[in-house]
This record gives structure tokens, sequence and C-alpha cells, in this order.
């Protein structure tokens, strides 16, 4: 029996998703628990491994395709099958994964491939023409939901495979070792802040000036590889000191130097572009829109005087200086949200409707734009960490967010949400709210204003954030001594070692 | 003149050949003589020479292994023949302490021209303990040289050079290849230790192999990659593990910049390892991908045909690596 690859349900609300790209061709040798393609989700780009050994005998699901959930993506020969056979049989059947009409219009991520070089200046590749204004960050706090158990991938369970058809497991030197180290695959690529080029590949490059950072990798894991760096010199694209259809988007920490995005193509004049919503952005679409139609939203701003917050961060960072890691403003924010969480935890919880539910834990979900749109990374227990663990494990998360190599459950299960939107200058905005969380908070910059202190006009770093809440789950006066403990938590913040 | 002859005749001829040559070349080892050997390499050779320069040892390896590099460093040439290399592990000290090392501790005074020879690594279900592949346990030990032919031609001259070489020479037959036929000259020939041979120049992969393997599952694979998948590949045949013969590895490398290395030894510590850590340095800026080593499944030898013949390296096991370093 020719096995069946379906389209897994990575998420609870996931009904359909797109084959970004094939890691296997037809031919290919896939041995259980081999990553074989990239899934897009409503939420993320998403490894697939194959559950089962063989030969990828049929691809019915070309890149680019939506096929639903649980409809068969391509087919394995398995054992003593011949190929051609499989291809042949399940070639009729499969038509019905064609590209469904909008489908194909759907451009996969153009990034998809390349984010290997994470870190604090990732260069993403731009999207295709349809995105390529969109490389800016936009509107934050935009509720990408995050009501999702997340993890429905059926093909984990790679030992099925294995235990049925030991001698193909055996019969395959190369692909038998990549399941010998399957438990540290995922690291793998797992935007470690590296660009993976193969050692002859990078001379090449530097013999041609070709700056590998601009190159797709065509090797496992997007590794850069001679060919691919013979085709940019041949194509005379890469070339060090350009950046020819690519967005340099800088790190959005505070602390990164702002780099201005090099701007988009401008459209010629009169020209008209429709642009086909990408699963991603009619996610957003939807929710966003769900979220500000069925929350009574209400809004509370405060002004809070950060300029002893500022002093602190500065001599932390010195202390910090050796090991390298330098705070955000953000990460004490972070720290004294979830203090004031603690305290207050109407804020801290769920609602759904009928019932509400408080949390013990602080799970911070950060808002993190990318290119391609919004996702909410998920801070867990950020209330039992301390301003160090803060930076390295959301430097860590955002990274990763960039990559598009974050896990389904590393999307899901915050408790209260953040969206900051200061290191862009702007000084306060409103966020809807991430259902079914029931407050998200907007965060200004932090800049000198004159303000009044005992009747005299001084200079003083301030800060304004404004507290959106479900007034179905909250009343303003709790919201408002929720931001009156967070107020007292950043000028004081010796307070948050009480 | 070429003509088709078996391995076996091969040595044969090498041993008879090196003997009429040189009187003090001597064969001694368990049933050389009277039983005209146990795999009858050494048929007809007591009748030609005589019981003086053939003669059968007790069953004890460390006894007559000794008892060659004794006559070894007084001025003999001292032919060894093991039943199987893998009862050499109850000599490794007349080996690895005495023939090894002899020449170095005397400051020069002997030296050790002895070449142990026998059967080496998996023939068929001769079982865990007599199924060993000991070229990574000798060819890391400095004084010996370790010498393993993968045709009857290879077979023939590198034996006569091993029995010319001064220092001790572990020579890898396998019971399985001596029946292979190939051709092999009817003049006289020897050659060379140390220089490893290519023996299909390609463009797009380097395969390292040598031995059974390579007769066995390296050049089916070989044919394979060409033929079905296009692939250019370079194959090289080590034939001798030490001294290895870096430079060749390293120029092929630097050309194909892809490299899968094949032996039937165990990865950790394995032969192939050993080859790696010798190249990786030079050849790290010339690499397209992580170099490839295809070798044995880290377990006891089954007895169990199908076993046995799963735990080692197979044609696919080779084609799918090189395919994975090449991308294709």
């Amino acid at each position: 029996m020719p096995a069946e690859i379906l389209m897994p349900q990575q998420s609870d609300t996931m009904t359909e998703g797109t084959v970004v790209r094939w890691l296997k061709k037809e031919g290919d040798k896939v041995s259980a628990g081999e990553i074989i393609a990239e899934i897009e989700t409503d939420k993320a780009t998403m490894e697939m491994e194959a559950f089962e050994s063989g030969t990828l005998a049929h691809i019915a699901a070309p890149e680019g395709t939506k096929v639903p959930v649980g409809q068969a993506i391509g087919f394995l020969a398995t054992k003593n099958e011949k190929v051609e056979d499989v291809k042949k049989k399940v070639a009729g059947g499969a038509k019905s994964a064609a590209p469904s009409a909008g489908g194909a219009a759907a451009p996969p991520l153009a990034s998809s491939r390349k984010q290997e070089g994470g870190g604090g200046t990732a260069t993403l590749t731009a999207p295709a023409a349809p995105g390529a204004g969109e490389s800016r960050p936009r509107k934050q706090g935009a509720p990408v939901d995050t009501n999702e158990t997340g993890g429905a991938l059926g093909f984990k369970d790679a030992s099925v495979g294995e235990m049925h058809e030991p001698e193909v497991v055996v019969a395959h030197g190369a692909t038998r070792e990549q399941i010998d180290t399957a438990p540290v695959k995922g690291e793998k690529n797992n935007g470690d802040g590296r660009i993976k080029v193969t050692p002859l590949a990078r001379r090449i490059a530097a013999e041609n000036g070709i700056d590998v950072a601009q190159l797709e990798g065509s090797g496992p894991g997007g590794r850069i590889v001679k060919q691919d760096v013979l085709d940019a010199v041949e194509q005379g694209v890469g070339k060090a000191g350009e950046s020819p259809q690519k967005a340099e988007v800088r790190s959005l920490r505070p602390d990164a130097p702002a780099q201005v995005p090099v701007l988009a193509q401008r459209m010629s004049a009169g020209a008209v572009e429709t642009i086909p919503l990408s699963k991603m952005r009619g996610v957003i679409a939807k929710r966003l829109q769900q979220s500000k139609q069925q929350i009574p939203h209400f809004y509370e701003t405060v002004d809070i005087d950060v300029d002893d917050l500022t002093k602190l961060r500065a001599r932390l960072n010195e202390q910090f200086a050796a090991q390298k890691i330098k705070l955000s403003l953000g990460d004490l924010v972070a720290k004294a949200i979830a203090t004031s969480l603690e305290e207050h935890p109407a804020l801290n919880a769920h609602f759904n409707g009928t019932e509400i539910t408080r949390f013990g834990d602080v799970n911070l979900g950060m808002a993190v734009a990318l290119p391609e749109g919004l996702i909410v990374p998920v801070l867990r227990g950020v209330n039992h960490m301390g301003f160090r663990e803060i930076r390295v494990r959301s430097a860590d998360l955002v990274e990763r967010a960039r990559a598009q190599k974050l896990k389904q459950d590393e999307l899901s299960g915050a408790t209260f949400t953040v969206s900051n939107l200061g290191m862009f200058g702007v000084r306060e905005f409103s966020a809807i709210i991430n259902p079914p969380e029931v407050g998200i908070l907007a965060i200004g910059g932090a800049e000198k204003r004159a303000v009044v202190r005992n009747d005299q006009i001084v200079a003083r770093t301030m800060m304004t954030v404004t507290l959106s809440c479900d007034h179905r789950a909250v009343d303003g006066a709790t919201a408002a001594e929720f931001l009156g403990t967070l107020r007292k938590l950043l000028e004081e913040p010796a307070m948050m070692l009480a | 003149m070429m003509r088709q002859i078996q391995l076996r005749q091969a040595l044969r001829e090498a041993m008879t050949e090196e003997m009429e040559r040189d009187e003090n070349v001597f064969l001694m080892g368990e049933e050389v003589a009277e039983y005209n050997g146990a795999y009858k390499v050494s048929e007809g050779m007591l009748a030609k020479f005589g019981p003086r320069r053939v003669f059968d040892t007790p069953i004890s390896e460390a006894a007559f292994s000794g008892l060659g590099i004794g006559a070894a460093t007084l001025g003999l040439r001292p032919i060894i023949e093991f039943m199987s290399w893998s009862f050499t592990l109850v000599c490794l000290d007349q080996i690895v302490n005495n023939a090894a090392n002899i020449r170095y501790m005397s400051g020069g005074q002997f030296k050790c021209p002895v070449t142990f020879r026998g059967g080496n690594g998996i023939a068929h279900q001769l079982g865990a303990t007599h199924s060993h592949r000991v070229e990574s346990i000798y060819a890391r030990i400095p004084g010996l040289i370790v010498v393993q032919p993968s045709t009857p031609y290879e077979a023939k001259g590198l034996l006569k050079a091993s029995i010319r070489s001064d220092d001790p020479v572990i020579f890898l037959e396998n019971e399985k290849m001596l029946n292979e036929t190939g051709n092999v000259p009817e003049e006289e020939f020897t050659i060379p230790i140390g220089v490893a041979n290519v023996e299909r120049e390609g463009a797009d992969v380097t395969v390292v192999s040598y031995g059974r393997a390579l007769q066995r599952v390296v050049r089916p694979a070989v044919d394979a990659l060409v033929k079905d998948h296009d692939i250019d590949v370079e194959l090289i045949d080590l034939r001798t593990l030490r001294p290895l013969d870096k430079q060749t590895i390293i120029d092929s490398l630097k050309k194909t910049n892809r490299c899968v290395i094949v032996d039937e030894d165990y990865g950790y510590c394995g032969m192939g390892s050993g080859i790696m850590q010798q190249i990786q340095k030079p050849v790290f800026d010339y690499l397209d991908a992580p170099i490839e080593y295809v070798h044995s499944d880290e377990i006891p030898v089954p007895f169990n045909h199908y076993l046995e013949e799963a735990m080692m390296p197979s044609v696919d096991r080779i084609v799918a690596s090189v395919r994975e370093v090449t991308y294709r």
C-alpha cells in the first residue's frame, strides 16, 4: 500500500495549509522522522516530518498549493513497491489536491527558506512583489489567535514507520544518521544566528564579492552550497554592498540601532496592484475584525516617569556587559507587568463568554512584526524570571519568530499580551485585544518631556502606556489599579524586589 | 600479457616468486604446509620449497608471530599466515609492542622485515569473534605498514612489495575475495606501498574505499551512480592504509569538493574516521558538503546471514550518501 502524506492539522483552527516547499523530490528516499516539506499554517511555517519510510513517489500538491487538512499532498512508495507504479496509481486521485482557485495565488512566504540568519540584524528576504510594501512593521497589538492547543501533528510518531521497516532504515546510511540525531534536529534549523554555507561556497563567494547573506541556500536546512553561489555569480545578484529586492529589517529591540528599512520599490505612476491575502494576513484580518466587533474595548492611558528606570537599566547593563547581555527597557517593563499581573489576577485571565479563568502564572505574549504579518510568541512563566532571563528568552523567541521557526506551543497560551512601538518613535497607541485574553498593554516610546515637579518644569524621561481591556471581564477601576501598580513599579523600580 | 587468475593464485604467485628471488623468505602458519593452506593459498608450496621454508605451526598466534619477528630481526624475511586476523588479538603484544617498535627502540640496529597476512574482516557467517576488521587497530600504530588489496592484481603486486619491505607489514586479505578473478600480468611487477590508485576519474564527488568493501559494494554503487543518477564519481582505492596517501585524496577533493568514505569498519574510531582526521583541515575550504562516512553498524557481527548483510555498507547506503553530499 502506498503511504499517503496528509496535510497535518497543526492547530485547532487550521482548516487548510499551504505547501511552501518540498525538501524531497519525486524519487527521493525518505526515512521516517525526516523533514520532507514545509507547511504554512494559519500562523507559522512548520516543518513536516515523514511518518513512514519509503520513496517519494508522487507529489500531489506542488509548492504554493493550498490543501485542506487531511488531504493527501503526496504519496510514498513503501518497500516492494515500484515508484512508477505508485505514481501511476495515485496520480489520478491526487488531482483533488490541485491548487484551489485562490490558493495558487497565495504567495509562499518568500523568506521562509532563508531565515537561518536570525540574529539581531537578520537580513530577511522581502516578500515578492505583493508584499513588498509591507516590510515595515505595521500596527501592533493586532490579535493573532492564541486560543489554540496546537501540536496535533500526527507525523511526530516516527517510531511506527521505523519499527515496521527496519531494512529500509538500515538501507540508507545517510538518512539513518539523521534519525539518530533526530532529537536535536529541530534545533539545527531554529535560527541559531548563523548563515549556513559550506566552506567552499563561502570561499567562492568571497572571491567573487558575493554576500552570502543575500543568497538562498538549496542544501539541507537552507545550506548555501557551491551551486547557489555560482548561480548568483552568473545572474549577477547578491553582490556585497547591494541588496537588490531585499529589505534589511533590523531588530525591533529598542536597544538595537535604528535602521530605516530599505524602501520598498515604488510603484510606477498609474499602476494598480491587487495583492491576494497570504494565509497569515487572512488570519490576522479575520481575528482582528472578530475582536473589535465582539469585544467591548475600553482604554486607559497613563504617563510613567521612567527616569530612574532608565538609569537602573544603564547600571545593570554595565554589570552585564561582560556577559554580553544588554537589557532593553522593554525587558524591565515586562518584569513589572508580570509583577503587577500577579497582584491583579483579574487582568491575567481568559474570558470565553460564560466564565473567566484566572492564571497564577504570567505567560506574556509579545507582538512581533514580521514582513509577512504580526506574530505573537509567548514568554512563559515570566513572573518567575529575572531581567536577564527575560532578555535571553525573549531575544531567542523573537529571533526564531523572524526565522519562522517557532513551535506551535510557543505561539499559544498567552495570558496577557504586550505590544511595543516605542522604538519607532510612537508616543502612544491603543492595541486590540487578543482573545480570549482580557487585556493588552500598548507601550509607547520613552522620551524626555517637560513635566511639572514641585511646581517646577523639569525634563524627565517619560513613557506612555495604554491598557486595552475587555469590559465584559474587567471594570475600569480594576484596570486603573493595575496601571497604578505598574506605574509604581516602574517609577520606583526597587519595588520590583519587594 | 594479461591473464585472468584468482586472487588466491595471485597471492601464491607473489610468495613463490619472492621465495625464488630471495632465499631468506619463508612461509609459516597454521596448516600452510601439509594441508596446503586452510584456504589453499599455499597449495603446492611445500612440495616446491620443502619443509625448511614452508612449515606448519602450533595453534598459537602469539608464539609463531613472535618467532617470525625474531627471525626478521636476525635477517630473514618471514611471511606469517594467520588463518584470520581476528585471531591476532591474542598476539597484539608481539605485533604492536615488538614488531612495530624494535627498529625505533634499537636505534635502527634491528629492522623487522616480516609480512603478516591472512583474512581480515567480515567474510560470511563466521560470527562475532571471527569477523573483526582490524585495519584501524593496526593502522594507528607508528612502525607498521598496513596494506589491503581489492583485486588479484593488487594482491600480487602489493604482497611482493610487502615482502621486500624492511618494516613489518600488516597484509589484509578477505576470505570471500580469494575466489575473485581478475587481470594480472604474467610479467613480474610490484605495486608501490603508500600510493593510492585513482580507479575512476570524476568531477562530482570523491568516493574513498579499499579492500573488500570496494569489491563488494563500492564498485557496483559507483556504476549505479554514474548510470542511473548521472553523478560523475571519482573513485579512489587506497591500497595502503598506513602510510596513508593523503595527497591523492586531497587533490581529488579539491577538484570534486565532496567526499564519501566507505569501509566495513565501525564508524567510531574506524578507518574512515582516521582518514577524515587526516584530511579535513587541508580540504576544509574546498568542501561543499560535510564528508560522509558509510561504515558498518556498531554491533557485534551477527551470525545470521541477513543480519550480517544488513549491518554492512550496502549499495543503497552508498548511493544515498553520495546523493546527499552532491545535493542530487
